[in-house]
């Protein structure tokens, strides 16, 4: 199947053998594949953040415990394609490790093109499954706001806001947040998919672009608040009350539970 | 003063002072840039065109040796201080063409601090070039100066330090190392004005 996104997508392997490993590199950049190699497991939420569609693990590298951690890697990378590449398996391994959330298991020795092989398959049927279950799942609508996540873009008030992709996918993980605070440290590694330097405004920046697009095309509302020391909060609230938000404002800190010492201002 | 009064040195302390003055433009454009980054980009712009007027005056500088006319300092010294001064402009130049070359989305927190220690200096030079003409001390100026790099040292190094703090992007990594490392230079280059200014002897 030809690709129509062409958008780089990202693998990351987790295995220490050289030769297998350089052979594989060689052939997922072939495939225009980015690769990430690494020679020891870090934790879920770090391959979460590095936002691969996929990733090839050595379950020799995971230690004892691997079977919890192929379950937790299989429950906690939801959308990403997880393949085991052993050694040595027995069929019993295999089968407990697919029904455990392993979306496939290839024995070495194996031929790195049917690795590349695999890994597309498996995230060809994620996509084919995250396509259904966005149609399924139907608009999601705040305030003016209506996501329609299956074609990556935002009407307000019926119009499609113009918003570039990385400007989209703030908005969308302010807006799937559930009004909590995200600290801009965590919105920068999740939208960008790494840890954020020192000092970086990128998504200072990025949320005053996304504020500027919304206020223009839907005047009447505020969406992103802003915590100051902290980060930002998606929570539509109309114009009008506004002003009656920073009357309250403590209050609303206290309720939503975040950082009561941070002054809450809304846009 | 009416031109009757002027000393054959003024149309050099005009050049110098129009050279200082032009630096601490282009730095002051430069702050102003990353504050307000990327909303204006016409700042880039700008500060290009202080590099272009930078250029013009030290042709000026030099035309004027060439004039006959009587030099406030030895023409190596007219020379080396004329170029000092571009070489400030010139470094502030290239850290504001970084941020299209990079296509840079944000500015960052050390930039901004480098760029006012940038400003600052550039303003401490400025004093210390208008002593030239007056012949009042320059020395308060200079050691601001020296601080000002010292203080420039250390941002640079706690900002380059943070990138490889682990999981940073290695391109952020690889084009602020770059843009920190150009606008430490910029604020050397300015005290190297300083030192020529220490080191020179100028006859009024």
């Amino acid at each position: 199947m030809s690709r129509t996104d062409k958008s780089p997508r990202k693998v990351v392997v987790v295995d220490d053998d050289s030769g297998f490993v350089t052979v594989l590199c060689k052939r997922l950049e072939q495939a225009e594949w980015q690769h990430v190699v690494l020679r020891s497991m870090p934790p879920a939420e770090e391959i979460a953040a590095m936002r691969p569609a996929a990733i090839v693990v050595n379950p020799s590298l995971l230690g004892a415990g691997y079977w919890e951690l192929l379950q937790t890697l299989g429950e906690s990378l939801g959308s990403v394609g997880l393949v085991v590449c052993s050694e040595q398996s027995t069929v019993a391994q295999r089968v407990r490790g697919l029904r455990m959330g392993v979306d496939d298991w290839i024995g070495k020795p194996c031929h790195p093109e049917e690795v590349v092989a695999r890994v597309e398959a498996v995230t060809r049927r994620h996509r084919r499954v995250e396509a259904d279950a966005a149609a399924d799942a139907g608009p999601l609508t705040m305030g003016e706001l209506e996501f329609r996540i299956d074609r990556y873009e935002v009407l307000a008030a019926g119009r499609p806001v113009d918003l570039t992709k990385r400007e989209y996918e703030l908005l969308l993980l302010l807006a799937r947040s559930d009004g909590r605070v995200l600290p801009r440290e965590d919105i920068y590694q999740r939208v960008w998919g790494y840890a954020m330097a020192r000092g970086d405004r990128s998504v200072d920046v990025f949320v005053r672009k996304v504020r500027h697009k919304l206020e223009a095309a839907s005047p009447g509302w505020q969406y992103v608040h802003t915590h100051f020391g902290i980060g930002y909060r998606f929570d539509p609230e109309p114009n009008d009350a506004s002003a009656t938000l920073s009357l309250v404002a403590p209050a609303a800190v206290e309720d939503s539970a975040v950082d009561t010492a941070a002054p809450l201002v809304a846009q | 003063m009416s031109a009757l009064s002027r000393r054959p040195a003024d149309e050099f302390y005009d050049l110098f002072e129009a050279a200082i003055a032009n630096a601490e433009r282009a730095a002051q454009l430069l702050v102003q840039m990353l504050e307000e980054f990327p909303d204006d980009q016409d700042l880039i712009r700008q500060i290009l065109l202080t590099e272009q007027e930078g250029d013009r005056i030290t042709q000026a500088l030099i035309r004027q040796l060439g004039d006959g006319s009587r030099p406030p300092l030895s023409r190596g010294a007219i020379h080396k201080l004329a170029g000092a001064i571009d070489d400030v402009v010139d470094y502030i130049e290239e850290v504001a063409d970084s941020f299209g070359l990079y296509k840079i989305e944000a500015p960052m927190d050390p930039s901004v601090a480098l760029a006012q220690v940038l400003l600052d200096s550039t303003r401490q030079l400025g004093i210390a070039v208008g002593t030239l003409r007056t012949g009042e001390s320059m020395s308060d100026a200079i050691i601001e100066v020296h601080r000002l790099e010292n203080e420039g040292d250390r941002l640079s190094r706690e900002a380059i330090a943070s990138l490889f703090a682990g999981g940073v992007d290695p391109m952020v990594v690889i084009r602020w190392k770059d843009i920190f490392e150009h606008m430490e230079k910029a604020i050397d280059a300015c005290e190297d004005v300083a030192h020529t200014l220490e080191g020179g002897t100028f006859d009024a």
